[in-house]
């Protein structure tokens, strides 16, 4: 770790004053201060935002608030969140460990970095890490990494769990800075990596996440979180799937999808989406469905069977949605 | 009356020490002006240091030293003899030559172990780098040589009249041949190798977790120039061993060489990162199995090969036939045949079941093919070809009960109603399906251990002997038989290890500490009462004062005789001595003409995602023949506990080594899987608990009135390791009718054929 400067910031006023690229927030630091042990990132300033007062989860007409402090377990044990959105909740508890999700912040989490081995070995040439060096994953050992929206410069995959289904329901981010608030769809919060895989948002350094809005809606009730991985808890997924599904008798009339574990950023599944409304919730409509999800994907050596288990995945999903009633 | 507690339930000696933190591992010892140490390691497999800068962590906040390859002050030497297979074969920090990416190339001391830490991030170092060699595939093989018990690692024996085995191969009405693959994998212990080294004068104190703690610090001496009897190595509780505390690494050497040179005691903990390539792993491994039989699936012939890596600094040899082929069926042709490939990789050792593991993993996949082959029972299939006679040698089993294991495996988990056909059990997503396997690992008997019983006024007793407790419950072991040789309480038996100073102990490994133990303890039990009978005949304060030593009888604690019971405290204390000990012989060899093993079956059930492929365990039933069971908590507990490898190995655990790079992929245990509690079913164990009538101990004098209910154990830490992943697979197969031979058989390669 290299030597920092730390202080703890009551409003969010005072988080921001002076924040630049090499200031830190420090949230429950499940993420910051692993990086900070390898010293994949080595901030000058780490400013300590706990006692920010970002909490809070409240249902009202408009959706589900978040505050960006709330605990990863709290918001998985409040109850409008398991009613009304039930797959945030599971992707949530399915999630690391209860002791991290006692810590990790909801803001943290969106936040968090890949889990790509290379960006946390110092020793090896990440593009992600230090702009330039290259990608060993390319040509490394891939098995866990993204075949959607990748590019020649970085093949990682974004591991959050949370952002799937929060993805799949048009979820907004609200965001502080010195210049005021603005609010974000978190879709387009995410960016892709092209050839600058170090720029993974479009947060700038002196802006903080206050908390995201999830829109009500009629379909996020029923819905389904399954996460893939080779065992059973406590490891990231090999892909996973966010489904929400509105429907009218047996017909499908609105579907929200999103898959994780196969993309650079949580991958909102539209035309997934599309080829479901309107057709009857049967496995052949979901298997004809999913048959275009993988499409444009780009394995490599070890990943090459994310594009057909991303399939897969979704078929189990919609199924066992559909049985969950 | 106290009644043995052999073979019962017993609480852990230091259970409780444990689990609420008090008692001390390695890294927990203080020492005043203690200073700690980080390692700098290697980023290249092969070639030359070109330049270290230690600048910058020299100046960094409390650094006192960095010490750096290839000329560093500190005083190493080399290992020879003997000691030398416990040991690697270069100096560490004394070279410029690179051997392995992630070895040791510099050392840093601070005050703290984070100043030490982030002063190590500081340490630049430059190389000439050469492609390393890393493809067992590709590389030259060779001979593997003898293994580890200095048996040949191959052999060929021939039934009259049959040229060569693939022409006995050819003759056989059936033949399954299938190759296997299976990846780096590691010991993962909880606790990280930490080293806490303090000298006085030019004698040495070292705190480390050891497996084998006489030969370590042997090792140890001659790494540092000193006398053997300047080296003293604590090792009193251990988080974890499974092969990666047998040899001396370079960690302990580079401690202890620097608190020398720098004149204070020295703390060098590793990081996980560190543990994955500076204290061994178990070698990948391709192996090829071919069975011949007739059309009944009684085999004719058995052919077993494998290539493993032999790497240049210590190579565990691989021979994965040898105790699994060589050793389980009954078969007129038997080949096998360990080659090794030299490689530019980290050490490899020993872990838990190092050859039997993967061994029995493709020699009971390669029988379940046989059955699917032949239409026969797996179970029938196994005992139609069950040996009598030790196939490589021709020699009976000093007792063998698998045939019991199979029957009542088999009636416990409701083998009977399995279908043979695969594919036939659906409930929902999920494809149910059984697999059965056995289980073998030889008992290998230690010579040279020796234990000593202390009796002490207070009527409680010490017993000693320098082995190491894993976390296996080895202490608890030594109070038990001791407890048992005296006929006394456990609670009044202290046990004593983990401690050069004591009698030479059994080593930790090859599933060998308690049958190399216990026949120990019992002497040293026989040799203290019959000095307590000597004294009680010739102290003067005795009652016994000038009888005979047959008229006395030692009972449960007390002595008998003319009209007299005093318990041994009371003598002790009537006659003002404060304890009395004595020793044992040291063990010896077992008794010619045996062989011996410990043997197993295994049942599973497995359920497979219909969709997307993930196996899951949800039944297993392991029943094992281990000889006397000493402590039947802490057995299970090991025997559940080598199922659980089993399951690591069958679907979680693998490193890949990159191969332009020689780097190990994985260095942290979110990418090294091993199984967490939810990838665990209950796993239901039973032990025959046959006493094995050869392997006892040394004949004492023959007196009946000492315990013997300790003697007859087979070992039993490594068995449940060996057949469990075959059992898995084969389980797999029978859900899904997909074999998969390169384990771990994780979802990517069940997918496309669900
Ligand atoms: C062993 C392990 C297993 C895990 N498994 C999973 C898993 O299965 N699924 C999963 O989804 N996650 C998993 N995680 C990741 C975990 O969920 C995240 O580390 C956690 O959510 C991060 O939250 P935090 O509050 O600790 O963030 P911190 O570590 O405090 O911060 C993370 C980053 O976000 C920034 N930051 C934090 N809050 C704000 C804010 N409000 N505004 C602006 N910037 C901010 C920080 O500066 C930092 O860069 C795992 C983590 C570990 C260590
Ligand atoms: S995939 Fe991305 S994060 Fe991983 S090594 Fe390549 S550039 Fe770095």
């Amino acid at each position: 770790m290299r030597p920092y400067t730390y202080a703890q910031a009551r409003s969010v006023r005072e988080a921001l004053r002076g924040a630049g690229p090499d200031t830190a927030f420090l949230a429950g630091g499940t993420t910051l201060v692993d990086l900070m042990k390898l010293e994949v990132v080595t901030p000058e300033r780490v400013v300590d935002i706990n006692r920010l007062p970002l909490d809070g989860v409240t249902l009202d007409h408009k959706g589900l608030h978040i505050g960006a402090l709330e605990r990863m377990s709290d918001v998985a044990a409040h109850p409008a969140v398991r009613q009304h959105y039930p797959m945030i909740a599971q992707a949530l508890e399915l999630s690391a460990s209860a002791q991290l999700r006692n810590m990790a912040s909801i803001g943290g989490n969106l936040l968090q970095r890949t889990r790509c081995g290379y960006f946390r070995d110092v020793t090896t040439p990440c593009n992600k890490r230090e702009p330039g060096s290259g990608c060993s994953a390319l040509d490394g050992i891939n098995r866990g990494h993204a075949v959607l929206g990748t590019s020649d410069a970085c093949i990682a995959t974004h591991p959050s769990d949370l952002a799937v289904p929060l993805v799949a329901l048009s979820t907004t981010v609200h965001l502080a800075s010195p210049r005021g608030t603005r609010s974000v769809p978190l879709d387009t919060f995410y960016t892709l990596p092209g050839s600058t895989p170090d720029v993974e948002n479009v947060l700038r350094p002196d802006e903080l996440i206050t908390g995201i809005t999830v829109p009500r809606s009629p379909w996020a009730a029923r819905s389904l979180y399954l996460k893939v991985r080779d065992r059973q808890s406590y490891e990231f997924a090999l892909t996973s799937a966010a489904v929400a599904l509105e429907l009218q008798g047996r017909t499908i009339t609105n579907a929200r999808i999103a898959a994780g574990g196969v993309g650079t950023r949580p991958w909102r599944l539209t035309a997934v989406e599309r080829a479901l409304t309107g057709r009857p919730a049967t496995p052949a409509t979901f298997e004809a469905a999913v048959t275009h999800a993988a499409d444009g994907a780009q394995p490599r050596e070890h990943n090459a069977f994310k594009p057909a288990l991303l399939r897969r995945t979704l078929v189990r999903a919609l199924t066992e949605l559909q049985e969950s009633r | 009356m106290p009644r043995s507690q052999v073979g019962r339930d017993t609480d852990r000696v230091d259970g409780r020490l444990k689990v609420t933190g008090a008692a001390e591992y390695s890294g927990d010892y203080r020492a005043a002006d203690l200073a700690h140490a980080h390692l700098v390691t290697s980023t290249i497999a092969r070639g030359t240091i070109t330049s270290i800068d230690p600048a910058a962590a020299l100046a960094s906040p409390g650094v006192l030293r960095v010490y750096a390859a290839p000329e560093s002050r500190l005083a190493l030497y080399e290992v020879t003899g003997q000691a030398a297979g416990f040991t690697e074969n270069y100096l560490p920090l004394k070279s410029d030559v690179v051997r392995f990416h992630g070895q040791a190339v510099a050392m840093v001391v601070a005050e703290t172990p984070e100043q030490a830490r982030d002063a190590a991030a500081l340490v630049t170092v430059t190389y000439d780098a050469q492609p390393p060699r890393t493809s067992i595939a590709d590389e030259p093989h060779v001979p593997a040589g003898p293994t580890i018990s200095g048996a040949p690692s191959s052999l060929e024996i021939l039934a009259p009249g049959v040229g060569s085995i693939d022409a006995a191969l050819a003759a056989s009405d059936v033949v399954v041949e299938a190759e296997f693959h299976q990846n780096v994998q590691h010991h993962v212990g909880m606790e990280p190798h930490a080293i806490l080294a303090v000298w006085d004068g030019d004698q040495v104190t070292i705190h480390a977790g050891a497996q084998i703690p006489g030969p370590y610090a042997l090792a140890m001496a001659q790494r540092l120039g000193i006398l053997p009897q300047s080296v003293r190595l604590i090792t009193r509780y251990v988080g974890g061993g499974f092969g990666a505390r047998v040899v001396l690494w370079s960690d302990t050497p580079l401690a202890a060489a620097a608190a020398r040179e720098l004149g204070r005691p020295v703390r060098l903990v590793l990081t996980r990162e560190q543990m994955f390539t500076l204290t061994g792993h178990r070698s990948h491994l391709t192996q090829t199995v071919r069975l011949g039989a007739s059309r009944q699936g009684v085999l004719n012939a058995v052919s077993h090969r494998s290539v493993a890596e032999r790497p240049t600094t210590i190579a565990f040899t691989m021979t994965p036939a040898h105790s699994t082929s060589d050793a389980l069926y009954r078969t007129p042709n038997l080949h096998v045949d360990a080659q090794v490939a030299v490689l530019d990789i980290p050490g490899s050792r020993a872990m838990r079941g190092p050859n039997e593991a993967p061994g029995a993993f493709a020699l009971e996949t390669a029988m379940d093919e046989l059955a699917v082959a032949t239409g026969v029972d797996p179970v029938t299939l196994r005992l139609r070809n069950q040996a009598t006679a030790h196939p490589a040698t021709g020699l009976p089993w000093s007792s063998k009960h698998l045939d019991e294991c199979y029957r009542l495996g088999a009636e416990r988990f409701g083998w009977a109603g399995r279908s043979a056909t695969p594919r036939t059990r659906v409930d929902g997503q999920w494809l149910y399906g059984t697999g059965m396997a056995t289980a073998i690992y030889p008992a290998h008997r230690r010579a040279g251990v020796v234990a000593r019983v202390r009796l002490l006024d207070d009527d409680t007793a010490v017993v000693s002997t320098a082995t190491s407790d894993l976390g296996t419950g080895s202490a608890t072991m030594v109070a038990i038989s001791g407890a048992d040789a005296l006929g006394i309480p456990v609670q009044r038996v202290t046990p004593e290890i983990g401690d050069t100073l004591l009698p030479p102990g059994a080593p930790a490994v090859g599933s060998s500490g308690t049958h190399a133990t216990v026949p120990m303890v019992v002497d040293a039990a026989r040799n203290v009462i019959a000095e307590l009978k000597r004294l009680a005949v010739t102290a003067d304060r005795s009652p016994w004062h000038g009888a005979a030593v047959e008229d006395l009888r030692y009972e449960r604690g007390i002595l008998h005789g003319l009209g007299h019971s005093l318990t041994f405290g009371r003598l002790l204390t009537t006659i003002g001595s404060p304890g009395i000990y004595k020793e044992s012989a040291p063990g010896g060899q077992p008794v010619p003409g045996y062989v011996h093993h410990s043997f197993g079956a295994h049942f599973c059930e497995v359920r497979v995602n219909r969709f997307t492929g993930e196996t899951r365990v949800t039944r297993f039933t392991t029943v094992a023949d281990v000889g006397r069971v000493i402590n039947a908590k802490a057995a299970r507990s090991q025997l559940v506990g080598g199922v659980i490898f089993g399951i690591g190995h069958a679907l979680l655990e693998e490193n890949h080594l990159e191969l332009d790079t020689g780097r190990l992929a994985s260095s942290t245990l979110a990418d090294y899987l091993v199984p967490v509690n939810a990838d665990v079913p209950d796993i239901d164990v039973v032990m025959l608990d046959r006493p094995d009538p050869v392997l006892t101990g040394p004949l004492g004098d023959g007196s009946e009135d000492v315990g013997t209910g300790s003697l007859g154990a087979r070992g039993l830490g490594e068995i449940g390791t060996v057949g469990s992943a075959a059992a898995i697979g084969n389980a797999v197969y029978n859900a899904t009718g997909i074999r998969v031979r390169d384990v771990p058989i994780t979802l990517d390669k069940l997918i496309d054929h669900l």
